[in-house]
């Protein structure tokens, strides 16, 4: 796999006899995106955050929590090397000398490792006269920490509550200085756009699990048709639907490219490329109960809509599930669902509704069986 | 710039935000997390309007040079309505009498809604009951409001605890507010949109004390003659003392009395400790004691350095042990008989009542609020009342007891009287301009007799902490401080009419200032009321007797 | 009762970040009782009431003291499809136990959690550090029993 090359922190010499402002260019050339679902442009997230003479720092989120999604677990498994590299060539280049690995809870028995991984790194960067400490924070079992604003928080010493953006990290992050803040497996592609000219910015890893007997992490081209991915799981039963993670939504199973563009005309979210396959045997109604009550429990608490509406949201998709639901129920469902999208404070809130509003859009008659 | 709001063309800068534009000109946009004076926490949510076909909230978008806001959009009624509903089907409410217009129904009323689509909660939380503030949680809509003003106070009592649905505002471990660092200062209660938070009642107890033959007596301060109209309709600033006091006798108290007597009073006894501690140089800077919250935030926060702060009780306080002894004695009542009662702009004055360091001088706190209910339940017509006076010899007082209760105020009746006893000279100027105002930190000084005397004035508690620190570490220049818990002083106090913002705080002061220049004694020792209680019965302040009655101590508390 | 331990955890943070604090005192306690959190709060100028908070919205702090071992089940989908509700319902028969429940011996604690990253080994389960995955009935039995 391309994530997995390991170059023993060789692009770290090299970059040392680089300006940062090139290295910026090199990866703004690369065209490389956030893999943690955002896809913002790694290059011009490191520009904006350069932009200041203040002291500034940088993040890797290690806080992997979307279910199905076990991409990073991977990397920091069996390519630390490359994260931490990634760190550091990345604070170089925004001018930082510290950085802070936010790795959540249940990864903790990583820690040792990485700790010796940064260790070494340490010593190889120190000698190259490139100055950058990391530090690893461990998060403490809170999806909404991997929300770039509430590892912030959660740093900082506050409960994980995702700020009001404007102002972005970039200006107002890490105790109010600017921010770099990037998913793992962003990082750890920085030493390969460094030492490898033919770097395929086009790999994406997708975590494939649920209904299949080879689920597992699968390094395939943007584009590739999702049968193909689910193959290569090998389904026991027919599959009916996929779900991109909690937040991404759903589709029916189909022959469909798996690419940003056309998932998004089918109104789902590709996001980090988590594909959760769902089989015939199963109840979409429960489904849709089980990551509504995933959403409920993982809210902040902090904003209306989100705090109170997945509530809502789990108490009437069970009385769906009793069958002691009716009509309006739907509508109400329905319109709790646009309401909660279009006014949450943060990503969890205003993504906690794809995976409805999609199975309503593409498995209604699961829905309205069970009405009164 | 300009930023088009339902297709109308509005100037602004480009630092507002869209609620801000909204504001000054008269558009209305709901909001309830929404404080001045505040950064916006923009959690509510109930303020979103629509722009580019997306929801945004108005109290945290900065404008952009034409941009274009429909608050009305179908988009935004459905999301008002549906988060509306949502805070409705969570908030309990359980009584009619609310300390205030109830935000919440107020904006579920203007957004259409007769019936909550979503189930209604369960009464979960068990009411916590302190002696002067009682909080619901069950009321609670989670605006966070109260944790600012309480971040703010740097007091940090409560903060949000547990997470998601079963996220609460608590004191730590869920501890009673009566056994956290609360300091009782109420600005949580007066911030708090849906009465999840008020003050403990006392109206029954007094009600029925009225009601029997006991020697009723009651006592007002200064802050509630400017601000209790305010209840009936009249707008803010206006002094309505001789229609409280004509209302009090109306409920049936057998005398009507003044706390600014009281004030004047502490003055006496503040004026000659402040004099002694200047003679030797020693516990300077003096900190004033009359603010009864100020006096449990250092309890708490900075216990070693009790030993600045006066000795002197609070003015209602002084007053209670007054009339518990020299009045009692004077006019031949039974001790058990008599009963003082103190209409206070306060909620902490209901926890400083029942300090085991005071002697029960004073027997219920009511608040302003709650003698406006008061006089409401006894079916009194406020507006159409006769004005009347106090009575003597506890009702008399000056204009230095008037000011006490704006910020600055005691300490200006505190110099009046310093200057003239230590200087046997006459003050020009009665006013220091320099201490007046709604600031939160102002200075000044004085010569007296040669010797430069530096005074500070806080209010609101958030410079209290700063001050502290260069005292502790003796890097304090200042020989006299008075702090007040309320920013703007007693008049913006806890027990004081709903709203309580900037701008009716400052017409109460103003009330208060043009009540003292107006007054034929503005000195607290040309008060004849008081003279006369030092010639009959304690001789000079900081007596044998001075110090029994009218001064206390203080304790450790933990944090 | 030595605040000793907790003077070190403070002094070795000089930044007074509170989070990896609390984990510290966690890790030597077992969890952030009141009167430890009160201490630090003293110590740190922390506000009491901030650190209650944290603890609270963090599903792996506690106030109070779990179990020897506490036992972390996956309900989130890719475990669902795979019977993950079974796998909770035999665990709860086998310690007599609710999820968010002790045993009365202390040994085990119980939770319902969210996705661990153990998708491709569903249905998973963490056992304090320790992943054990692919769970069935006889795998658990075995898992429980061995350990003391």
């Amino acid at each position: 796999m391309q994530i997995l090359k390991n170059s023993n922190f060789e692009a770290l010499s090299k970059i040392a006899g680089m300006k940062p402002e090139e290295i910026i260019e090199l990866i703004k050339k690369s065209g490389l995106t956030g893999r943690g679902g955002a896809c913002f442009p790694t290059g011009l997230k490191l520009e904006f955050t350069r932009n200041s003479k203040e002291e500034k720092y940088v993040i890797a989120n290690a806080d992997e929590g979307e279910p199905g999604t076990f991409k990073d677990k991977l990397i920091l498994e069996k390519n630390p090397n490359n994260v931490i590299e990634g760190m550091i060539i990345a604070g170089y280049a925004i001018g930082s000398t510290k950085g802070y690995l936010y790795l959540r809870g249940e990864y903790s028995y990583l820690r040792n490792k990485l700790q010796q991984v940064i260790n070494n790194a340490t010593k190889i960067a120190t000698k190259l006269k490139i100055y950058f400490d990391i530090e690893i924070i461990s998060g403490a079992g809170a999806y909404v920490c991997g929300d770039e604003t509430a590892i912030i928080e959660s740093i900082e010493g506050n409960r994980g509550n995702p700020r009001i953006k404007p102002p972005f990290p970039a200006n107002k992050g890490l105790f109010n200085k600017p921010t770099l803040i990037n998913n793992v497996e962003t990082l750890a592609n920085i030493p390969l756009i460094i030492l490898d000219k033919n770097w395929n910015n086009n790999l994406r890893l997708f975590s494939l699990s649920g209904n299949v007997a080879r689920p597992g992490v699968y390094e395939l081209e943007l584009g590739t048709s999702l049968k193909e991915l689910v193959e290569l799981g090998k389904p026991e039963n027919k599959i009916k639907a996929v779900y991109f993670g909690c937040s991404g939504g759903c589709i029916p199973y189909e022959d469909i490219r798996l690419d940003y563009e056309a998932i998004k005309e089918k109104g789902a979210v590709l996001g980090s490329c988590t594909i959760i396959a769902v089989d015939e045997t199963q109840d979409i109604v429960d489904i849709a109960t089980n990551i509504a009550k995933f959403f409920e429990y993982e809210s902040c608490g902090r904003c209306t809509p989100c705090r109170e509406g997945t509530m809502r949201i789990l108490e009437l998709l069970q009385k769906i599930s009793l069958r002691k639901a009716a009509e309006k129920d739907l509508e109400l469902l329905e319109e709790l669902c646009r309401v909660i999208a279009s006014t949450s404070l943060c990503g969890l809130g205003q993504s906690s509704t794809n995976h409805l509003t999609t199975a309503l859009k593409y498995f209604r008659n699961e829905f309205t069986d069970k009405l009164k | 710039m300009k930023i088009t709001i339902n297709n109308k063309e509005f100037e602004c800068d480009d630092n507002q935000t869209i609620l801000d534009v909204a504001k000054e000109n008269n558009i209305d946009i709901p909001t309830l997390c929404y404080q001045d004076g505040f950064e916006p926490s923009s959690v509510c949510r109930i303020c979103a309007v629509e722009i580019n076909n997306k929801l945004l909230p108005s109290c945290s978008t900065k404008v952009k040079d034409g941009m274009i806001v429909n608050t009305e959009s179908k988009k935004v009624l459905e999301a008002r309505k549906i988060n509306t509903e949502l805070l409705m089907s969570k908030h309990i409410k359980t009584y009619f009498i609310e300390t205030k217009e109830h935000e919440l129904c107020k904006i579920a009323r203007n957004a259409g809604i007769r019936q909550i689509r979503f189930t209604k909660a369960k009464k979960i939380y068990i009411i916590d009951k302190g002696k002067a503030i009682i909080t619901d949680n069950n009321k609670c809509i989670l605006c966070g409001k109260c944790i600012q003003q309480c971040q703010m106070q740097n007091v940090n009592a409560i903060d949000f605890a547990y997470r998601s649905y079963h996220t609460k505002v608590t004191p730590a471990y869920e501890n009673k507010l009566d056994d956290s660092v609360c300091v009782n200062c109420g600005q949580c209660l007066l911030a708090c949109p849906v009465d999840a938070i008020y003050e403990k009642s006392d109206i029954k107890d007094v009600l029925k004390a009225l009601k029997t033959k006991k020697h009723v007596i009651v006592q007002t301060a200064p802050a509630v003659r400017a601000s209790l109209g305010e209840e009936f309709g009249l707008p803010a600033g206006t002094l309505v003392t001789g229609k409280m006091v004509s209302s009090l006798r109306k409920l049936g108290f057998k005398k009507i009395f003044d706390t600014q007597f009281g004030a004047d009073l502490t003055i006496m006894e503040e004026a000659a400790e402040l004099i002694e501690r200047l003679k030797e140089n020693k516990n300077l800077p003096m900190i004033t004691s009359c603010c009864p919250a100020w006096i449990k935030y250092i309890e708490h926060f900075y216990p070693e350095l009790l030993n600045y702060v006066s000795t002197c009780k609070s003015p209602h306080d002084m007053f209670g042990a007054v009339a518990k002894s020299y009045y009692k004695e004077k006019y031949k009542i039974n001790k058990k008989d008599l009963i003082v009662v103190s209409i206070m702009p306060c909620t902490a004055k209901k926890f400083e009542i029942q300090r085991k360091e005071l002697k029960k001088e004073v027997d219920y706190v009511l608040t302003t609020r709650e003698l406006a209910r008061l006089i409401k339940i006894k079916g009194i017509e406020f507006n159409k009342l006769k004005d009347e006076e106090f009575d003597a010899p506890l009702g008399l007082s000056s204009g230095a007891g008037t000011i006490f209760g704006v910020t600055g105020g005691v300490m200006e009746a505190a110099l009046r009287t310093v200057y003239e006893t230590a200087t046997g000279k006459k003050l020009e100027m009665l006013e220091f301009n320099q201490i007046r105002g709604m600031n939160d930190f102002k200075e000044g000084y004085i010569i007296i007799n040669n010797r430069t005397v530096n005074f500070a004035v806080l209010n609101g508690l958030h410079n209290a902490k700063e001050i502290l620190e260069q005292i502790k570490n003796k890097k304090c220049r200042y020989d006299f401080i008075e702090v007040m818990a309320c920013p703007g002083g007693c008049i913006a106090g806890g027990g004081q009419p709903i709203p309580t913002n900037k701008e009716i705080v400052e017409k109460r002061m103003q009330a208060l200032y043009l009540n003292d220049k107006n007054k034929a004694i503005r000195r607290s020792h040309e008060n004849p009321a008081i003279i006369q209680l030092y010639e009959e019965f304690l001789g000079r302040p900081l007596s044998k007797k001075a110090e029994k009655l009218l001064h206390t101590s203080y304790i450790k508390r933990e944090t | 009762m030595s605040f000793r331990d907790i003077d070190e955890i403070i002094k070795e943070r000089k930044d007074n970040l509170l989070l990896p604090m609390l984990e510290a005192i966690q890790a030597r306690f077992g969890c952030i009782s009141e009167v430890n959190a009160h201490y630090l709060s003293k110590k740190t100028g922390i506000p009491f009431s901030r650190i209650y908070g944290v603890i609270t919205f963090y599903e792996m702090l506690y106030t109070e003291p779990k179990g020897k071992y506490i036992i972390r089940i996956c309900n989130s989908p890719s475990c669902y499809l795979n019977g993950s509700l079974n796998i909770i319902k035999f665990l709860a028969s086998l310690l007599k136990i609710k999820s968010g429940e002790t045993t009365k011996d202390k040994k085990f604690s119980l939770e319902i959690v969210s996705c661990i990253g153990c998708c491709d080994k569903a249905p998973a389960m963490m056992i304090n550090n320790k992943i054990y995955g692919n769970l069935d009935e006889k795998k658990i039995k075995k898992i429980i029993s061995g350990l003391k």
